[in-house]
């Protein structure tokens, strides 16, 4: 991986503490060339992506019987 | 009816729209329950619980924060006290250096192809974030999963900005680590 101004691992950390946030500063910059070429660095960007986007779409819901005693535990039953 | 509209019939003693508030938020108190304790049981007694205080408290909601973010409160202070109550222990976090390995980068070129149906992944999912505790769990459901804003995420759970981005920054590395080691076994 490479070694600049920048290492892979300030990368990580700023991919880590970053993500999601429109930053603009000198150090986003140098941060966002490093990534452009390093493989690495852009492999761990995805993994990060991709550990948010499996928490995102682990969904449950709650099925008719859990609504059902929800209502009654509120006394809010729709048949009243 | 609007959300407003329904709040102050609530508040006024209207039951249907009580119901219908109820009904609106439940799959988001639900799945944000769930989410924090990766158990069915425990999600839906969260769910009664918060939304019981809601019942309670409704009349002293003065609808300058958003309902959502208020249940959002609620159900995240209420699965917190829970884990208090058992005082378990979690993964902490003295060395930030330690959560970013580089040996661990290339790795993931197979990851992302699993589908989050197989219940090998659900298994590696719950089993990682249940390591993280509840404090850093719920910073990183409430701004990654749910997709809150860091601001809004910090007036939920009463932290500053930064201290939204250090829990935030911690919990992002430590589980796709754990996803990474445990995947790589």
């Amino acid at each position: 991986m490479k070694q600049k101004q920048v290492t892979c691992k300030d990368v990580m950390h700023h991919v880590c503490e970053s993500l999601g946030e429109d930053l603009n500063s000198s150090k986003c910059a140098a941060i966002k060339a490093h990534l452009d070429e390093c493989s690495g660095c852009q492999n761990y960007f995805k993994s990060v992506e991709a550990t948010i986007d499996f928490y995102r779409k682990y969904n449950v819901e709650p099925n008719e019987e859990t609504h059902n005693r929800l209502m009654s535990f509120l006394g809010l039953n729709e048949s009243e | 009816m609007d959300e407003q509209k329904l709040i102050l019939e609530a508040q006024a003693g209207n039951n249907k729209a009580l119901a219908e508030l109820v009904k609106r938020y439940e799959k988001t108190v639900y799945s944000f329950a769930f989410k924090i304790c990766r158990n069915p049981d425990k999600a839906e007694n969260t769910m009664q619980e918060t939304f019981m205080s809601m019942v309670k408290s409704l009349k002293q909601f003065d609808g300058k924060s958003k309902l959502s973010t208020w249940l959002y409160r609620i159900t995240a202070n209420h699965c917190l006290m829970e884990y208090r109550k058992k005082k378990r222990e979690f993964v902490s976090f003295d060395d930030d250096d330690a959560l970013i390995s580089e040996s661990s980068i290339a790795d993931w070129d197979s990851i992302p192809s699993l589908s989050i149906e197989n219940k090998e992944l659900k298994k590696i999912l719950d089993e990682a974030i249940q390591k993280l505790s509840p404090e850093y769990r719920i910073v990183f459901l409430l701004r990654d999963v749910e997709g809150l804003s860091t601001e809004e995420t910090g007036k939920i759970t009463e932290l500053s900005v930064p201290a939204v981005k250090s829990r935030l920054h911690r919990a992002r590395a430590f589980l796709r680590e754990e996803i990474s080691q445990t995947v790589k076994r």
